[in-house]
């Protein structure tokens, strides 16, 4: 799982019922737009996200899309993401480079 | 705040441009849910001062052109095609170049000017072979990257020759400066990556995008 993707779905996981629109992920996951919705458009596509429009709540107002994990997705984001923090976890501390010489 | 309207308009007009790299079906759905966030953060009370905020939308709405880009069923072979195209077509003008600049040689063989146009094209043109052979590797990367130090090189000689002249200044600033700054960028990122094994290299179960 990537860098940006473990954000995305760390940003929908704190409030998984939560619809969010698409400059909200951004300032929560801190991606740039050109990250973000190629993102939302694969997980839409693998079935993970759902996406509706709002209505527009004043005359002339542009109604936003607002997404939101489906069921299978809250499933598998908290899998992957218990998976990566596990992975991480497991990894090795690194000391730095062996000093010449040394056994490391 | 002042020019909201045509700083939006500007927005717009970014988000349309990126649209049009989509597939027809996509483009009027992408475009309304692009522009619709442009007035959001344009207005957004968390982000100040106004000219920060502005700089973001115009940065949402420049970053939505990668973002069409890497969607699926775009215009990326097209691009590549014309890519393509200019790939060969660069080498030739490039050889051109350096024929005109052996012929200002030989009209004024004193002029010192001459001679750095002279490598500048030699360079330029390796470059451009070199990149169509092996367009990862390192000799590559040198030879760009030295073709551009010699084009910022001519632009400070043109600087001694004519000081008044600005748009000399501006070529070699922009030429040398982003070099100055991204070779110890990149020269770190890779310790970087060495250190840490590469292991933000991008994985290939299912997840990665």
């Amino acid at each position: 799982m990537t860098g940006p993707l473990e954000r995305v779905l760390g940003a929908f996981l704190t409030d998984p019922a939560a619809p969010r629109y698409g400059y909200d992920l951004m300032k929560a996951a801190h991606l740039p737009s050109g990250t973000l919705y190629p993102l939302l458009a694969r997980l839409e596509q693998q079935k993970l996200v759902v996406s509706a429009w709002e209505t527009p709540q004043e005359e002339g107002e542009r109604p936003r899309k607002y997404y939101r994990l489906t069921g299978e997705g809250i499933r598998i984001a908290r899998l992957e993401l218990a998976q990566a923090s596990a992975r991480r976890q497991r990894a090795p501390t690194r000391t730095g480079r062996p000093v010449p010489g040394s056994l490391g | 705040m002042r020019g909201e309207r045509q700083l939006l308009r500007f927005g717009e007009y970014l988000v349309r441009r990126a649209c049009q790299r989509l597939p027809q079906d996509l483009r009027k759905e992408r475009y309304r849910e692009w522009a619709a966030e442009l007035p959001a953060i344009l207005h957004d009370p968390q982000v100040r001062p106004a000219p920060r905020r502005a700089v973001r939308m115009l940065g949402y709405a420049a970053d939505t052109a990668r973002g069409a880009a890497m969607a699926p069923g775009t215009a990326r072979g097209r691009i590549s095609r014309t890519s393509a195209a200019l790939d060969r077509l660069f080498p030739v003008a490039g050889l051109v170049a350096v024929a005109l600049e052996i012929w200002a040689i030989v009209q004024a063989p004193g002029d010192g000017l001459n001679y750095l146009r002279l490598a500048w094209g030699l360079l330029l043109v390796a470059y451009l072979i070199r990149k169509r052979a092996r367009p990862a590797a390192r000799l590559t990367a040198l030879l760009g990257i030295s073709a551009t130090l010699a084009l910022g090189v001519v632009f400070l000689g043109n600087v001694a020759q004519a000081p008044e002249d600005w748009v000399n200044y501006l070529f070699a600033a922009l030429l040398l400066l982003p070099l100055l700054v991204g070779l110890p960028v990149a020269w770190w990122l890779r310790r970087l990556q060495a250190r840490t094994g590469g292991r933000h290299a991008a994985p290939s179960d299912p997840w990665t995008f």
